[in-house]
């Protein structure tokens, strides 16, 4: 028999039934449009997040820190160590981060913070309120760059009130416009009797360039410290504190500064996401401290796919009723055909054209279920975005994502499902006795 | 002059036994006859007699208990069910009592529908299936589905389906159980025809002896067993223009 003949048959039958293929149809459309659709809405929610996470940036940085730092003969991050990272594979940069803490202060309040000093790269990334910008490279001073959240750590130096954090009130200084002084922390040297002896940084008057934006109560993650250029501040500190030792910077076990840079931490910028884990496990294999954004986006995204799994589940539930909704009515086909399928036996219809004949009949509830099913999700879909990003705090967003390959699979499991389901109806066709013919109603 | 003759059908010792409980019925017990090449053969016996049990088996519908069943030389008693519709549907064409045809296709349909088992074009199948409703003179109603068609139409359907694969024998099960008398009288006339003017061979079973007077010989069973072979090929011989004048 050919195949399109055993497709005419198939559907010549089922149009014979029109009701009972609807309704049998109907139950496929349901079940894959459950499925579509909650699967839809599981991956539209994780590119909804993903894309936040992503417009954040730095998911293909890695943080390194060497929080062995200043315990001496310890493994210390050097320029030559940022190197390393630099040769390693997938990485595309590494930047090192100086940092050192201090103090600022403006008439009678001071507060203290982290200095960081950073590539122009990086600073490039932080948000900076209206009226400022990044500090420049190569200036003869630092210039400072002031998280949105250093405000608040204002205290009185006299009595060390804090007029935020007590009264609710802003300290009254103006970062931008008043002359602000600067001071690193102190550094110690060792004397002849073996005793630690202070010397104080000097206070500068370094400029303000920029605040990161936010409000005070903002958070990010720049908003408690203070940022400068690397190369700037290296400089600064090189020619300021020459053979001597520099505020921030360890020493070794005699109390000796080393001869160049010691990082805390650096930034190590991978190419794609997917190098990121091996990246970092070399890092730490290399004796340092390593965290990235992507170790937690792997963590939400297994999370996520609980969530998909979850919602497929329940579609996947109402496909598997449909597909018994199949069998059954394959099995009444095949009950109410007895005497036909006998008639085809004894004029020479093959066992395998009548097992195909059925078949091909439940895969065509199954087909065009999986059709009209996903006709129906992307109007569910268009539904769903058009209600549900605003209550989800999504906005602008579409929270329900059906991808090509969705329909695809969708498609070909709806018929696979409907195949399945009536495999075992088709086989008990070629099982009929060709006598059912003979015997008269 | 029998002897000369090609044997279509050679039915050996036949026997089929049935378990009804903890009783053995012997359905047929040790039949052997043969049907030549061009022959209408009927086989005749009440209700009960083991007729349809014979022909099922001739068909290759029933597989005998015992015994031996060759179609043109070809021994069908040991073939499995692939093997049987494959025979059936390259040597034997089926007539019903019940007509049996496929209430969702046309008669022309109806007829192409072994054509289409065999994997024959749809084109091809028409135009075979056009000459057989030719040949049983329905062309006026070629593109009727059954239920627009009287029961003597139904089977000239029938019929045409039956002979449209160009069968080397074809077996008629009760073909006018379900007619009256005069389209009876019709139906028996068109297969006498058949028989003389396309020299088809063809086995009927049936429990009027009236109707199994159109046949060259009959075959008599009872309980099982061959009671009586009539000969009539003579009498046919001679009247084979009178048949298809009638038939006119």
């Amino acid at each position: 028999m050919r195949f399109s003949d055993i497709i005419a048959m198939s559907a010549g039958n089922l149009w014979k039934r029109k009701v009972r293929t609807v309704l049998t149809v109907l139950g496929v459309m349901i079940g894959t449009a459950a499925i579509v659709v909650m699967l839809s809405l599981g991956i539209g929610l994780q590119s909804a997040m993903m894309g936040e996470i992503q417009s954040q940036g730095s998911m293909t940085n890695i943080q390194v820190y060497n929080y062995s730092y200043g315990d001496s003969d310890q493994l210390l991050m050097t320029d030559k160590t940022i190197e390393e990272f630099q040769q390693m594979e997938y990485v595309t940069a590494a930047t090192p981060q100086l940092s050192t803490w201090g103090t600022l202060e403006q008439g009678k309040y001071r507060v203290d913070v982290s200095f960081y000093g950073v590539s122009q790269e990086f600073l490039s990334q932080i948000p900076v309120a209206e009226g400022g910008r990044i500090p420049d490279s190569n200036t003869k001073k630092p210039e400072l760059l002031i998280g949105n959240g250093v405000i608040c750590d204002f205290y009185e130096s006299s009595s060390y009130k804090y007029p935020y954090h007590e009264d609710g009130e802003l300290a009254d200084v103006d970062l931008m416009n008043k002359t602000l002084f600067t001071q690193f922390q102190s550094t110690y040297t060792v004397d002849s009797e073996g005793n630690y002896v202070e010397q104080p940084a000097k206070k500068n008057i370094f400029p303000v360039v920029g605040m990161v934006e936010g409000g005070p109560d903002d958070y990010n993650s720049y908003c408690w410290n203070v940022y400068m250029d690397i190369d700037t501040m290296k400089k600064y500190l090189e020619t300021t504190y020459r053979g001597q030792a520099i505020p921030g910077q360890p020493t070794d076990k005699n109390g000796n500064p080393y001869k160049y840079f010691v990082y805390e931490n650096a930034i190590v910028t991978v190419d794609d996401i997917e190098h990121v884990d091996e990246v970092q496990a070399a890092i730490v294999e290399m004796g340092y401290e390593a965290y990235s954004e992507a170790e937690w986006i792997k963590s939400s995204q297994q999370e996520m796919l609980i969530v998909e799994a979850v919602l497929g589940g329940i579609g996947a539930i109402s496909l598997f009723v449909a597909a018994i909704g199949i069998a059954n009515t394959m099995m009444m086909s095949i009950y109410e055909r007895t005497k036909e399928i006998g008639v085809m036996k004894v004029l020479g219809c093959s066992l395998g054209n009548i097992r195909a004949m059925f078949l091909t009949e439940a895969a065509f509830i199954g087909f065009i279920g999986g059709i009209v099913g996903i006709i129906i999700s992307y109007i569910l879909s268009f539904i769903c975005n058009l209600i549900l990003p605003p209550l989800v705090g999504y906005e602008g967003m579409n929270i329900s994502v059906i991808p090509i390959w969705l329909v695809l699979i969708a498609m070909i499991f709806s018929t696979f499902i409907g195949m399945a389901a009536g495999f075992f109806p088709a086989q008990r066709a070629t099982k009929l006795s060709p006598l059912a013919a003979i015997r008269s109603e | 002059m029998l002897d000369e003759r090609k044997v279509v059908v050679e039915v050996e010792d036949l026997y089929k036994i049935y378990k009804v409980g903890t009783n053995k019925v012997r359905a047929l017990n040790g039949v052997s006859f043969q049907v030549y090449e061009g022959e209408f053969c009927a086989i005749v016996g009440t209700s009960g007699s083991g007729k349809s049990t014979l022909l099922n088996m001739l068909a290759g519908l029933e597989h005998p208990t015992k015994g031996q069943i060759a179609i043109r030389g070809q021994h069908i008693e040991k073939m499995n069910e692939n093997e049987l519709v494959a025979f059936r549907r390259e040597h034997v064409g089926f007539i019903f009592q019940s007509f049996n045809l496929m209430g969702t296709m046309t008669a022309l349909e109806n007829v192409a529908l072994p054509l289409t088992f065999r994997g024959v074009p749809k084109k091809e199948r028409l135009k075979r299936a056009e000459r057989m409703i030719r040949l049983v003179g329905l062309e006026k109603h070629k593109k009727h589905h059954p239920n627009q068609m009287s029961g003597g139409q139904q089977q000239r359907v029938g019929m045409a389906r039956a002979l449209v694969l160009n069968p080397d024998i074809v077996f008629a099960d009760e073909p006018t159980g379900n007619l009256d008398s005069v389209t009876s009288e019709e139906m028996m006339n068109l297969m006498r025809n058949v028989v003389n003017k396309h020299h088809k061979t063809l086995v009927m079973v049936t429990h009027d002896n009236q109707l199994a007077s159109y046949a060259d010989r009959i075959i008599h069973i009872k309980d099982g067993k061959i009671v009586k072979i009539e000969d009539n090929t003579d009498k046919w011989k001679t009247n084979v223009g009178a048949a298809a004048v009638e038939e006119e």
